[in-house]
């Protein structure tokens, strides 16, 4: 057994024993996010999501789509005609020799398209995704790009390598005279960019007779190294004939060593995204909307499809609240990865009072949905993981908040055990300028539209928001915090429109539930 | 940025009579002010009805009355404007009201008494159709039912029958209002009496208690926008001549007058920039920079000419510190009792009012607000409604009037 043979099939092993550990996550992720279940057979348009992804027609954004366009354009083909060549280009094709043309030439040409795409991508994640960038995204580039550099590398030193020239005359060309050999290395030296470490004549005669033997022993298996242009360009690196040949011997180890990391690798995070979005796509079927009634594996596989291009993030209708508050649960892309977490029971409970928060800020107004380019049914997973962990007493502040009445709230208030309320003393309810020209006429509550849908508000919403005000200005603001009034606020601002004395009643009520989600991260540890 | 004829500062009655008027006579209007203070408003249009205050003299005739003011009180707005003006004014201003949903009534040159929520009667020039019932029922003592609801605080029938000795046959009622409980408020209540079927649940409430009178008497709640319809509807319903009476401030009275405002100005052509005051005002000879509302959501806006109609204090045209009392856009001189201790009598009700409730700008005969040299503030500056000096008109009952007449003449005049 060799490193090769070893390598590769640990690699394989890896990536199997790994890919089914994934898929098994659908099914268990899948079931563990109860809620609205499958009803009936659904029909699948497969047209369309073979289209998003061979097209790329979900992938936003020029940088992005033109490098993954350039890096699977190119990376296919290395893969399939050249790393498994031995399995698909020999068996298709009779004459297949790696160092011939057109592979020499075509696999240059993949590797460059390959690497023009990677440049791209790596341009896109620096230049805009750089604050949404985790280690992984950063390792995909680096072993997709270590693996073309090194190859490159690689046939370059071996063009260089005399040690490589001596192998294989020594194979192939056994019986040749101590002249001939000197003939053929001048042609290799002059014409296909051998090195070595003797003085090599350069006659015409002896070049001439260089490639009469060329053509003899070495030109039915060797195109000219010429038509592998980025290598053989690369063969002009000054380089000792001793160095090329004992970087030749490392690049190997180096270029098929990433090629293993990377197969490994394949389950691990966004490794496995060129399958399980691919799948994802499909089992979408070109829907850019919500489902709301998806079947437990297609959830699965969607929680696993993120290839954190970050355009959720970027688009997220509540990205603004996520600057003030930090919480990066409030952002799709992190809060995916967290929901995943969660459902591998590997969140803390702090962790989890996070993920809850974040979820319950998400107003569920489908954009990340629209913009994900892995077609995840995103609105489908918060609608139902809000559920799930409100089930699970991770109601977010608002339902929590509801859990008790005001009048217990205010008990709990007062009894100082969640420390002082109101955080500094200066917001707009302890202020008492903010009340100034309050004249109690009710024009607040008139028009305000929660109020109005409610067929008895002090049933239903404790407290009217003149109440609320006439209440904070006699300094009872721990009787407001717990109000149904101020968590069904829909800041729509007519109270503060129609206020004809300027209290800033929705910039208050608004203000009383920070002061909640304050206090709520306070009880759960969070703070 | 877009060039205006006619800024107007306010958006009560002098504001929005004067935004109609100038966007009736072809000028490009740009609108700014609180949306608040109408709110308060009884929808009744008062023309002048109490003078001189300190005898709380009651006129019928609001013409003799005027002619009286101009001849007792030569600094009150009343004396810059003719008979003639006002009545071109309340014609005008009322007529577009009826195009937008909200029907007056008077008689010719009376003034009408017409019922309060406390159960007073209060002399009104003009007053809402759908109150006009309740006229004919208190002038004829006709039996009659008042209906009041568990929950609403604004108006009292019993209340109300208490205090109208004079109107035995009137009787009342406390009923629920369909669909709504607890607190009620009249907003929501009109709102909701948009729908056929809430009008047809309270009729069917209100008919076994209404079996022996000739009229129904609700408190004013009866639609939001489409009062006229709602109103008829209800009377057919139950056979009986309905009215409403407004309940206290803010009633719904005012919200509709806002409401027909807000529906009628913009295809007119007039720029409302509502919920702004204005912050900042540079004056130069060509005319006015503006700078309406503050922060982020500001906007500067240039105008010829300006019509001053900001309101006094409720309206922030004026502002009162510990000491004295300003003009908020202009810095106009103000005049104001020599110190505070002169703002008020002693007596709340003192018949004869208060000093600072007759505070306010000057101006000449065409209401350009004067500056202190006695002299025009501005060719093109003019000042209409509560703003205006030497006049109360709450105890008046001439608000509404005052306003609408002064605007009439600060754009006929501009």
């Amino acid at each position: 057994m060799d490193f090769f043979s070893i390598g590769l099939a640990l690699a394989c092993l890896s990536a199997v024993c790994g890919t089914i550990l994934r898929v098994r996550k659908w099914f268990t992720r899948g079931k563990a996010m109860a809620g609205s279940t499958h009803h009936g057979p659904r029909s699948l348009r497969w047209a369309a999501g073979l289209a998003d992804l061979i097209l790329l027609r979900r992938t936003r954004g020029g940088l992005r789509r033109r490098g993954h366009a350039l890096l699977i354009l190119g990376f296919l083909p290395l893969l399939f005609l050249h790393a498994m060549d031995g399995v698909v280009t020999r068996p298709l094709f009779a004459a297949y020799e790696p160092t011939l043309d057109p592979w020499q030439f075509l696999r240059n040409l993949f590797g460059l398209v390959s690497l023009a795409g990677l440049a791209l991508l790596l341009w896109n994640r620096t230049a805009r995704l750089r604050p949404l960038s985790a280690a992984q995204d950063w390792a995909l580039l680096a072993v997709v790009g270590g693996i073309l550099v090194s190859g490159f590398f690689l046939e370059s030193l071996k063009i260089m390598s005399e040690a490589d020239f001596t192998r294989m005359a020594d194979d192939y060309f056994p019986e040749a005279e101590s002249g001939e050999l000197l003939a053929l290395k001048a042609y290799w030296a002059a014409e296909n960019g051998a090195r070595f470490s003797v003085f090599l004549p350069t006659a015409p005669e002896m070049l001439e007779q260089g490639a009469e033997l060329h053509e003899d022993r070495c030109a039915g298996c060797h195109s000219p190294t010429s038509s592998a242009f980025v290598s053989r360009s690369m063969a002009a690196l000054p380089l000792s004939p001793a160095m090329a040949d004992r970087g030749r011997a490392a690049f190997w180890y180096l270029h098929v060593g990433l090629a293993f990391l990377g197969l490994s690798l394949l389950p691990w995070g966004k490794f496995l995204h060129p399958l399980s979005t691919g799948a994802n796509l499909l089992v979408r079927g070109g829907s850019r909307n919500s489902q709301a009634q998806n079947p437990p594996p297609a959830r699965g596989l969607g929680l696993d499809a993120c290839t954190r291009c970050g355009q959720c993030s970027l688009h997220c209708s509540v990205a603004p609240i996520h600057t003030v508050m930090g919480n990066a649960d409030i952002l799709p892309m992190d809060k995916l990865s967290d929901l995943r977490r969660h459902l591998d029971a590997r969140l803390s409970p702090v962790e989890t009072g996070i993920l809850a928060e974040g979820s319950h800020i998400c107003t569920e107004c489908l954009r990340c949905t629209e913009f994900c380019s892995a077609g995840i049914d995103l609105q489908d997973l918060w609608m139902t993981s809000k559920q799930m962990l409100s089930k699970a007493g991770r109601a977010g502040v608002d339902g929590e908040i509801r859990k008790s009445t005001a009048g217990e709230w205010a008990r709990e208030f007062a009894s100082g055990r969640l420390g002082a309320i109101g955080g500094t003393g200066a917001g707009l309810a302890d202020q008492a300028e903010s009340f100034w020209g309050c004249v109690q006429c009710t024009t607040c509550t008139g028009v305000c539209p929660v109020v109005a849908v409610s067929e008895d508000p002090s049933r239903d919403l404790d407290l009217t928001p003149q109440q609320i005000m006439n209440l904070l200005r006699m300094g009872l603001k721990s009787q407001t915090l717990g109000a149904r009034m101020v968590w069904s606020c829909a800041t729509c601002y007519k109270c503060q429109e129609h206020c004809p004395q300027d209290v800033p009643v929705a910039d208050i009520l608004y203000e009383l539930r920070q002061l909640g989600a304050e206090v709520l991260r306070e009880k759960e540890g969070r703070s | 940025m877009k060039k205006y004829d006619v800024m107007v500062i306010g958006s009560g009655f002098a504001g929005m009579a004067a935004a109609l008027f100038a966007a009736r006579r072809g000028l490009s209007v740009v609108q700014a002010g609180a949306t608040g203070g109408i709110d308060f408003s009884t929808g009744f249009i008062d023309l002048l009805a109490v003078h001189p205050i300190a005898e709380q003299k009651v006129w019928e005739d609001p013409f003799a009355a005027l002619a009286a003011l101009r001849r007792d009180l030569p600094a009150h707005p009343f004396c810059r404007v003719s008979d003639g003006e006002i009545r071109l004014a309340l014609e005008e201003f009322t007529s577009f009201l009826g195009e937008h949903g909200l029907c007056y009534r008077g008689r010719e040159g009376k003034n009408t008494l017409t019922l309060t929520a406390a159960g007073t009667m209060k002399p009104t020039y003009l007053l809402p159709c759908t109150a006009w019932s309740g006229v004919e029922a208190w002038e004829a003592k006709a039996p009659a039912l008042l209906v009041d609801f568990y929950g609403l605080k604004g108006l009292s029938a019993r209340q109300i029958a208490e205090v109208r000795g004079d109107w035995p046959g009137l009787r009342t009622a406390r009923v629920r209002f369909p669909g709504m409980g607890g607190e009620l408020y009249p907003e929501h209540m009109a709102w909701s009496m948009a729908d056929p079927a809430r009008r047809e649940e309270l009729s069917k409430t209100v008919a076994p208690l209404a079996a022996d009178v000739q009229y129904i008497g609700f408190p004013a709640i009866l639609g939001m926008t489409d009062t006229g319809a709602v109103l008829s509807h209800m009377q057919e319903l139950l056979g009986k001549k309905v009215f409403e009476i407004p309940t206290l401030p803010p009633s719904i009275a005012g919200p509709r007058l806002r409401a027909a405002f807000d529906r009628g100005l913009p295809p007119l052509g007039v720029r409302t920039c509502t919920q702004k005051l204005i912050t900042r005002a540079v004056c130069s000879d060509e005319g006015f920079q503006f700078t309406a509302g503050s922060g982020s959501t500001s906007v500067e806006l240039f105008a010829h000419s300006a019509i001053l109609a900001s309101g006094r204090f409720f309206g922030k045209g004026l502002k009162a510190d510990r000491h004295s009392i300003r003009e908020a856009v202009f810095d106009l001189p103000v005049t104001q009792p020599e110190n505070r201790s002169l703002w008020h009598r002693p007596g709340f009700f003192d018949p004869r009012g208060h000093e600072v409730n007759q505070a306010g700008i000057e101006t000449d005969n065409l209401l350009r607000p004067l500056d202190a040299d006695g002299q025009p503030f501005h060719p093109r500056l003019r000042a209409a409604g509560a703003i205006l000096a030497h006049q109360d008109w709450m105890r008046m009952k001439c608000g509404a009037g005052l306003a609408i007449a002064t605007a009439y003449k600060a754009v006929i005049s501009l």
